[in-house]
């Protein structure tokens, strides 16, 4: 695993960083519909490894405007952890695939979030948090698999037209 | 051919998901505590930072606690889809310029869904604490 960082790649992870902040303020209106998942999708298959600095500079950033509360924890860790699935199957191109990798993410959000409640208040804590969250992982999973199936295919060609053009 | 078995992969895995999904939302419907028949009595505080913390003692038909609360005229808010988001107790409004919320808690435990979601049971405590920063 080699990360080079160049002054293209500053410039795509700056622009990155911001569309993802600004497209989750933008939505956050709609409770756990979001476009997240889907940038770091299309991100990890387009630009690889270097979607860890646009992750942690999202979540760095999304603590300083929304202040570094116990569910910034969960930031630290949620969207690695996606990346690292995207990794895994990076050649893939079916729209349906990964409207099914980014339904099944929403849906063990709330799971995946309440992973630092069993270390502050133990087990109990952990499955109350992650039962009273579930109908939010209900519309978190159905945002997600409808958002992807639509979008993945038109961001892909444009994601993979700028990479050919701008990283010959 | 191959298209095909693709095609019944996709259908099934999406089906697979869409069944989890479902079967997660009744675990969640199975561990709500359903409202309390008839008249129940609870105790609300509010609790706003370096003031006096004030009691009330309600009794109540209602089911929910939005509609106990409602019908005393302690709080004023609005509803979104994680439910009623209360933005006034008792006349004291929170502040979105400072990041004030009221945080719902019951017996002191962080309670994640609106006062519209809670149902309430005989001789349940809440309390609605005034918080700087999301």
């Amino acid at each position: 695993m080699k990360v080079s960082v160049k002054a293209k790649d500053i410039a795509v992870i700056g622009i990155m960083s911001a569309l993802l902040i600004t497209v989750q303020i933008a939505m956050s209106f709609l409770p756990n519909i979001e476009l997240i998942s889907l940038l770091i999708i299309l991100s990890t298959i387009t630009f690889g490894w270097k979607t860890l600095y646009i992750i942690y500079i999202f979540a760095f950033a999304e603590g300083a405007i929304f202040g570094f509360g116990t569910w910034w924890i969960c930031y630290l860790y949620v969207w690695t952890i996606l990346m690292l699935i995207t990794m895994i199957f990076r050649k893939n191109r079916s729209p349906f695939f990964w409207a099914m990798v980014a339904g099944a993410f929403g849906l063990s959000f709330g799971a995946l979030c309440s992973i630092p409640f069993l270390f502050i208040g133990g087990k109990a804590m952990a499955l109350s948090d992650y039962i009273k969250g579930i109908p939010f992982d209900v519309i978190h999973c159905i945002g997600n698999y409808v958002s992807v199936l639509v979008l993945f295919k038109p961001l892909y060609k444009l994601f993979d037209r700028l990479k050919r053009k701008e990283f010959r | 051919m191959k298209k095909e078995k693709s095609w019944i992969k996709i259908l099934l895995a999406t089906l697979a998901l869409f069944a989890i999904a479902v079967l997660l939302y009744f675990v969640f419907l199975k561990n709500i505590e359903p409202p309390t028949e008839g008249i129940k009595k609870i105790t609300v505080r509010v609790i706003v930072p370096g003031e006096d913390v004030q009691e009330f003692a309600i009794t109540t038909e209602a089911d929910t606690l939005r509609q106990a609360l409602e019908e005393e005229g302690l709080i004023k808010g609005q509803t979104s889809t994680y439910g009623f988001f209360i933005t006034e107790v008792n006349g004291r409004k929170a502040d979105d310029s400072k990041q004030e919320w009221w945080c719902i808690t019951k017996d002191g435990e962080s309670i994640s869904s609106g006062a519209d979601l809670i149902n309430i049971r005989d001789n349940d405590k809440y309390e609605l604490t005034l918080m700087e920063g999301y």
